[in-house]
Order: C-alpha cells, then structure tokens, then sequence
C-alpha cells in the first residue's frame, strides 16, 4: 500500500515534490513536540494544484495526511502519528494578492507570519496575531492553532483575522470559505482545527492600521504574584493595554544574559506593559498603568516610546523559551489559561507544585489573557526528573481546569493533550465536534489521532456521533 | 411557503428543559422554530413548517459576570438592553449593534449571525463569543470554548452555530468577552452632494482617528436628519474625550477640504440614541411594501453599490434608498413602491437584477408576501454540500426550521 502510494506521488509530481528516503523523511517525523514517527512520504508541493492532487492520491490509497507549516507546534500537531504522508507547506509561501485599500490580503500557508507584516508595514499595515514563534512559524499553522501572541489581548487570536480559507478535501477538491458567503461559518471551524478537517491552502486575512502611537512599559515587582495582582487590576480598571507580559526571575535572568535588553535582574518578576492608539491617550494611559503598579508593590516603572528599544524588549520577550537553554538541557511548557481574576491564585500554586516535586519552575506568560506558560525545567537523562515533570504537569493542569481554566490557550491539543480534552468536556460536548469531524473527513484521514482522545472515549463520541 | 397553521408555543424552563422539547419534537417530527425577540426573524427563508414555536424567554439571566475577568455567560433568551444595563453598571459592555435591544435576544442575535456597523472597531458578536452551550434534537447540551479568553480546546463549535439560524440547535447560553465601554460617543453628520464621493471617500480614508462606524445614507428620511440633505454621511466616534474631540476636529476639517462645509454634530445620549435608531432601520419594512438586501463585499465598493441599486430601482418603477458602510462593505439596499402590489408586480425583475448585479445579496427585511415570494439566499456557495452535511448529521430529522437557510436546508 504504501510503496504503491509513493510510487503513485512520484509518478504524479516528480521526484522534487515526493520524498521518500529515509533520510528525507527524518526531517517530517518531530516537531517541537518530544515525541515523532516517520512518515512513509513527504510531500512538498508548489501550489494548490499539487497539494490536491497529493491528498486525493492518499486518501484513494487510505494513507493519512498530515499537514506542516514550521513544525513549531509544541503538542505534536504536526507528527505522523500513524505513519502516512506529511505535506510540508514552505514552498507555498507568498502574498498571493494585497489589498491595502480594503486591508486584507490572501497568502498561502507556508507563509511566515513575521515575513507578512515585514512586507506590508510600509502601506501603514499589519498582520496582527503575532505568536512568540512568529520569525519561524506559518499563517497556516497558526490557523491549524489559532494562535495568539502577546498582542491578542487587545487584538484577538487568529480567528478574529481570518476572513476566508482555501482548502483542499479528501477527495481532492478545493473548496473556498468567507465570511461574507451566507451560511455556517466553516472559516470559524477550520481555525483552530489543526488539520483535521482539511488541508488548508490559502487564507484570506485581515490587515489592521498600524497604531499611531506605541508605548511599552516595564516594571519590576517583588514576586509573580504582586505582578499578578497588578494586572487584575489595570483589567479590571477597565484599561485593556495591547500587552500585558509577566516574566519571573528565572526567565529575564536568561533572557537578559542572551538578548541585554535592560531587564532588571534584582526583580522577582517583570511586568511588561505595552499600550498602542491614538497619541492623546498614551499620557493618561501610562499614568493609570504606573499607578496601579506602583499600588501593588512596583518597584520600578520604566516606559519607552522607543522604537528600537521596545523592539529589544519584545525580541528578549518572545525569544524568551529559547533563551532557557541556559538554566536546563530540557523544558517542559504548559499553556493553560484561566480567568484572570485566578492569576494571583493560580501562580501561588504552580510554585507550590514545583516546589513539591522539587523541579525549577520559570514562568514567562500572556498575563492579561490569564494565559500561563510555565516552563518546567529538567534533564532528560535523569528518569525521576521525568516522572516529576510528567505528575507536576498533570496536576497544574488540574489546578487550572479546577479554577474554571483550560487545557490549552494557544498552542493546541495536537497529540499531547488528546487525553486530556475529556478533563475538560464531557462525551456529549466531545460527540458534538466528532460529528463536525465525520463531516468532513469521515474517512478520519486528515491528521488523525489528534484532538481527539484515544482509546475507549474515543470509541463513545464515535457511536454517539453515528446514532 | 408560509406557515398557515398557528404553532404550539413552548417555553422551556431551563437548558435541560430545551434539549428534552427538541428531543422529544425530533421523535414527533415536529417541526421546531426557535423564538427569541421576533426582531431578526425575516432573515432567511420562511419555515416551510412550524409546528412548535420555541420561545426562549425563560432562558434568561447573566451568570459568571465577574467584571474583573471581563467575561460573562449570558442565556440564550437574555435581551441586549438588559445585558447594556447590567455591563453599563461595571463601566462595560458587549457592543452587539443589533436592532431593537429591548426586545432582540443574545440567542437570537447569534443566530440570526447580526454583524452591525460597528464591527469595523470591535469585531462582530462571533468575534467576542468565547464558549457556548447549545441543546440539540438528540436531547444533549454540548458545550464548547468556556470562560477563558483565549481557548484552544477542541474545534470553536460556538462559530459553528452563531449564524445557523436556529437550523442546528438552541443556542441556550453562551460566554462573552466584554470590553471596557467607551467613555465618550459623538456621532457627525455631514450632506454629501454625490458629486463629492470619491473625495468623500478618501477624505475618510485619511483620518488618523478611524470612526468607529462610517455610513453614508441615502433616503431613510426618519433617521440621521439633515435639513436638506438626502444623502447623509455619518460618523461615529467613540473612545476617551480627548480622542473623540480630536477625531471630529479632523473629520471637520477633512470633509472642509473636500467640499463639504457643514457637520452636525450630536453628543453621549443623544449621539447613542441617534445611532441605535439607525441601527434599528436596517430591518424597518414600513407598511409591508419595502423589500431591504444585505450586500456585503470589498468596503470600497459598497458605495458604487448603492448607486446600482438605484439604477435598478429606476428602471423597474420602484423607489431605492441605502446606507453603505465605508468600513465594513457592507450595503444596505431597501427598495419600495406605493403599494404590495405594484411591488409585487416587478419583485421578479428586480430580484433577478439585484442577484445578477450583486455577488453576495440576501434578503434582511421586508413585506412577508415579498419576501415570500423569492429566495431570501441567492446563489448557494461552493460549500453547501458540506454545510448539507453538517445539517444533516446535527439535526437528522430535519425538524428545525426546515427550509429556512441556505440551498433550502
């Protein structure tokens, strides 16, 4: 089957679009993710055309595809769970039109998010889900992801700027969604679907006004708490800056020893603030900001209207994961995200419960969005560590599901977390998306053993969606 | 078409309540339609059968408000006005932009897929929508997203049903992000001499401070007044004080050099109030011989299609008037004649000019015999196999609303 599935691709789309030698195909068997598998092909295909041709050829043989952008996912988004074709999409990386008039544009998924902004930031506009991975990672993974960012607090999440999708069935048919066609909502349903429903292969985005003015301010509090309480407060002020990025003392020390962007090292944690609009309300708005700091222990307060130097500080911010490598050999990062007012609480227990489990802990996260990704350190080699990390993991989660939290804010369910989906809903709620699942790809070709738990709940939400 | 038989009405108590009337409805085959504020109710296709009229005005309250969080789950039957009320008192709001709040439901206006003139600035209702609950014909609720802002969890089934029009399920709560409500509102209005349109345009495009709404209405005399005027250009600002002044200072000026000396303008209640009794025209079918499309499409074509609509008005002896919306592409187009009946003579030729002038038109308001008498949808999108699909496999009896939506599902 599956030498006649690539022989069959090979045939199709010629040697530089298939692969199948071993050594190609490691490239395709991980993504950020710590677990992968090789698939039996990889296809890297140059437009629609062969991206369709490819799934309709595969779906025929019974093969799974499973689409890749960057492979920066980190819950195994894009792993070949079992086996079949991975279809890399980096060759389909342009600008297909630019409408700056109507601020919208269409670009392929291979595209890479930092390059779209980049692109169009002198017509005065910008592509705003900005994820910390966003030098790397593709407009069509973070569809796959619905990913966010540090600016989605204000902005939202890809969902909110994606106006259409382009996708490709199992049949191989290409299929045009949009916002303005009347009808269910599909563009709602693909984003955030992680290429279970189909291969996307162009998405229609929307561009906003670069802001008049931009400010970004820093201040340094005693702990992560104090840091926290500080930002229920300017939320519940009724203040929603653009960003509100809380790092603890284990990250800005790694983070400023790499990037030296002026982090105070002496700080538990730093609170980076950035306000962004019309120039007249960056006074008043710095102010409100600084005083309710400054009313929950604030150290310092330092802003920059800067160009330059907030660039730096939201380099070291989103390179802050990378910048890591320093303190442990491995990390483990989480991603939930619970209701803000929880914050305060929930950090008080994630130092409880590394503490416990005797693991360094450092957080670096979306504070106002009440999204945590605490990183847990570790080496790989030293097998109680694991276990550790593994447990301490499990029960953070908990803590946050049981504060009225999730399991994922932004990085997806992908393979890691499929277990844990029904901590969250129940197989009725679960029932209801494997029916939206049987929709569209009832063969369960696309990107398979994702989202969805395995085993026996799996098997419940497959006969609840069938009776 | 129309439902000749009057409906049995049913108000369910509670979420539980819903999913045992839908299931049990499912078993008698019977056809449902769900019944929030009656506001939006002439979107989409009349029924082809009604046989229970599920109203969901029980279904109300605000629940989990913490205003700290700036989330709130809201039930399905809950009306706009009372959520503004509620919000306002914490200094927030959802900016839903939907006609008739004190009537329109938070069920309904997801349903029915309201997206207002504001949603330029704050995104439509689905955009500010962060979990749901919905009853289906099975008898289950299923839940999707939840309270949190940003969510991940499993496909964002809430999309899935803001916009189906009561053809999946009842939307019996759902979750919303709130924002802060802007402290100050201004509305402008200004005469455009259509000659003065494309400078107009671009005198709006160049506003550093973006409005949060930008119509230009032509007719609809009973709103947006300007002594003389047919064609109306209206702004809305909103923000703080010192953003709002500005944005009228510039838009003053703006429209000064374009030609257009004279703006009107009107502050906080008054500005709100102003700009609520257009939302609320967008559906006004006065005397049942009005017949109003929904045009969407490119922001800098909706003007260019009001003035199609009146060419097409023109040669089919009807009357037009408009509001395109400069920021969303939006194009309101309500044509009318003296009675019924001489609409009635030319609504074939006229549905059949607006269908062939417009890529995207649907049916918003109107007269029920008109509207009864075409297709509220138009052409189906290159997606309604799947959207079949998916009708079919929620709702396999066929009992909610049957007929109503798209490609007649």
């Amino acid at each position: 089957m599956v030498t006649s599935l690539a022989s069959r691709l090979l045939e199709a789309l010629g040697p530089d679009t298939v692969r199948s030698s071993p050594e190609d195909l490691a490239v395709y068997a991980f993504d950020a993710y710590s677990e992968g598998r090789l698939p039996s092909v990889a296809v890297i295909p140059r437009d629609v055309r062969e991206a369709a041709l490819a799934v309709r050829i595969a779906f025929e043989c019974g093969v799974p595809v499973v689409p890749r952008g960057a492979g920066s996912g980190l819950c195994g988004g894009a792993i070949p769970a079992q086996g079949g074709l991975v279809m890399s999409m980096v060759r389909m990386n342009r600008i297909l039109e630019l409408d700056v008039r109507n601020r919208r544009a269409r670009v392929q998924p291979g595209l890479i998010n930092l390059d779209l902004s980049r692109a169009i930031a002198t017509h005065g506009i910008f592509y705003a889900p900005d994820p910390s991975s966003q030098k790397v990672s593709t407009i069509g993974g973070n569809v796959g992801t619905n990913a966010g960012g540090p600016h989605c607090l204000s902005y939202g999440t890809t969902t909110n700027h994606v106006l259409g999708i382009e996708y490709v069935d199992g049949q191989g048919v290409i299929h045009h969604t949009s916002l303005d066609d009347p009808g269910y909502d599909l563009t709602g349903l693909l984003v955030g679907s992680e290429g279970t429903l189909g291969l996307v292969t162009a998405v229609d985005v929307r561009l906003m006004a670069l802001p008049e003015s931009v400010r970004v301010g820093l201040a340094a509090f005693p702990d992560v708490e104090s840091a926290s309480e500080a930002v229920s407060a300017i939320i519940a002020a009724g203040i929603v800056p653009t960003a509100l990025e809380i790092m603890d003392k284990l990250i800005t020390s790694a983070v400023e020893a790499h990037y030296h962007a002026g982090f105070p090292l002496d700080a538990g944690a730093v609170l980076l603030v950035e306000i962004a609009g019309p120039r007249d309300d960056m006074a008043s708005g710095e102010a409100a900001i600084a005083r309710i700091a400054q009313q929950h222990g604030a150290l310092s307060w330092r802003s920059s209207a800067d160009a330059a130097e907030r660039e730096a500080l939201w380099a070291s911010r989103k390179g802050a994961a990378g910048a890591l490598g320093r303190i442990a050999p491995n990390y483990y990062i989480q991603d939930a995200c619970v209701p803000r007012t929880k914050l305060p609480a929930v950090m008080h227990e994630i130092e409880r419960i590394a503490g416990a489990y005797d693991l360094q802990v450092g957080n670096v996260f979306h504070a106002g969005d009440g999204n945590l990704h605490p990183l847990l350190c570790f080496d790989r080699r030293d097998e109680r560590a694991v276990r550790a990390v593994v447990e301490a993991g499990t029960e953070i989660l908990a803590t946050c599901i049981a504060m009225g939290g999730t399991i994922s804010g932004e990085h997806g369910i992908g393979y890691e977390k499929r277990d844990s989906l029904s901590l969250v809903f129940d197989t009725d709620d679960l029932a209801a998306m494997g029916r939206v699942r049987d929709v569209f790809d009832p063969q369960r070709l696309f990107n398979p053993d994702k989202i969805f738990p395995s085993g026996a709940v799996c098997g419940e939400v497959r006969a609840a969606a069938v009776a | 078409m129309s439902v000749t038989v009057a409906p049995r009405i049913v108000t369910p108590a509670n979420a539980a309540d819903t999913a045992a009337t839908l299931a049990a409805c499912a078993r008698d085959g019977a056809a449902v339609v769900t019944v929030g504020g009656s506001t939006l109710q002439t979107i989409g296709n009349a029924p082809r059968r009604c046989d229970v009229a599920l109203h969901t005005s029980a279904l109300r309250g605000i629940r989990d408000y913490d205003p700290r969080d700036m989330t709130a789950g809201i039930e399905g039957g809950t009306t706009l006005a009372e959520i503004a009320r509620v919000l306002a008192e914490q200094g927030q709001w959802i900016p839903f932009d939907a006609p008739l709040p004190q009537r329109a439901t938070a069920g309904g206006t997801l349903a029915a897929g309201w997206a207002g003139p504001r949603r330029a600035a704050y995104g439509r209702p689905r955009d500010l929508v962060i979990g749901s609950t919905i009853a289906l014909t099975d008898g289950t609720l299923a839940r999707a997203g939840g309270m949190v802002v940003k969510n991940v969890t499993g496909y964002d089934m809430s999309k899935l049903y803001v916009g189906s029009l009561g053809t999946l399920g009842v939307v019996v709560r759902a979750n919303f992000k709130t924002l802060p409500r802007p402290p100050t509102r201004r509305l402008a209005i200004a005469p455009v001499p259509e000659d003065l349109r494309d400078r107009t345009i671009a005198a709006i495009g160049g506003l550093a401070i973006e409005p949060v709404a930008a119509l230009v209405i032509d007719g609809y005399s009973r709103i947006a007044r300007y002594p003389g005027a047919s064609l109306r250009l209206v702004l809305l600002f909103e923000g703080s004080e010192a953003v709002v002044e500005r944005g009228t200072r510039d838009v003053r000026s703006a429209l000064g050099r374009a030609g257009i000396p004279e703006t009107l303008l009107h502050d906080g209640a008054d500005a709100e109030h102003l700009f609520g009794e257009i939302v609320d025209a967008y559906i006004d079918a006065p005397g049942e011989r009005t017949l109003t499309y929904r045009t969407t499409g490119l922001p800098s074509t909706a003007w260019a299609r009001t003035r199609t609509s009146e060419a097409l008005a023109r040669q089919n002896g009807l009357h037009a008037e408009s509001i395109a919306d400069l920021r969303t592409g939006d194009a309101i187009l309500r044509f009318s004649a003296r009675t019924v009946a001489t609409f009635a003579a030319r609504l074939a030729a006229l549905n059949g000019a607006v269908r062939a002038a417009f890529e995207r038109a649907t049916v918003l308001a109107g007269g029920e015999t008109l509207r009864g008498s075409i297709d509220a949808w138009g052409p189906e999108p290159t997606t309604i196999a799947t959207m079949r699909a998916i009708k079919a496999h929620f709702d396999p009896a066929g009992i909610l609303a049957p007929g109503r939506y798209v490609g007649a599902i």
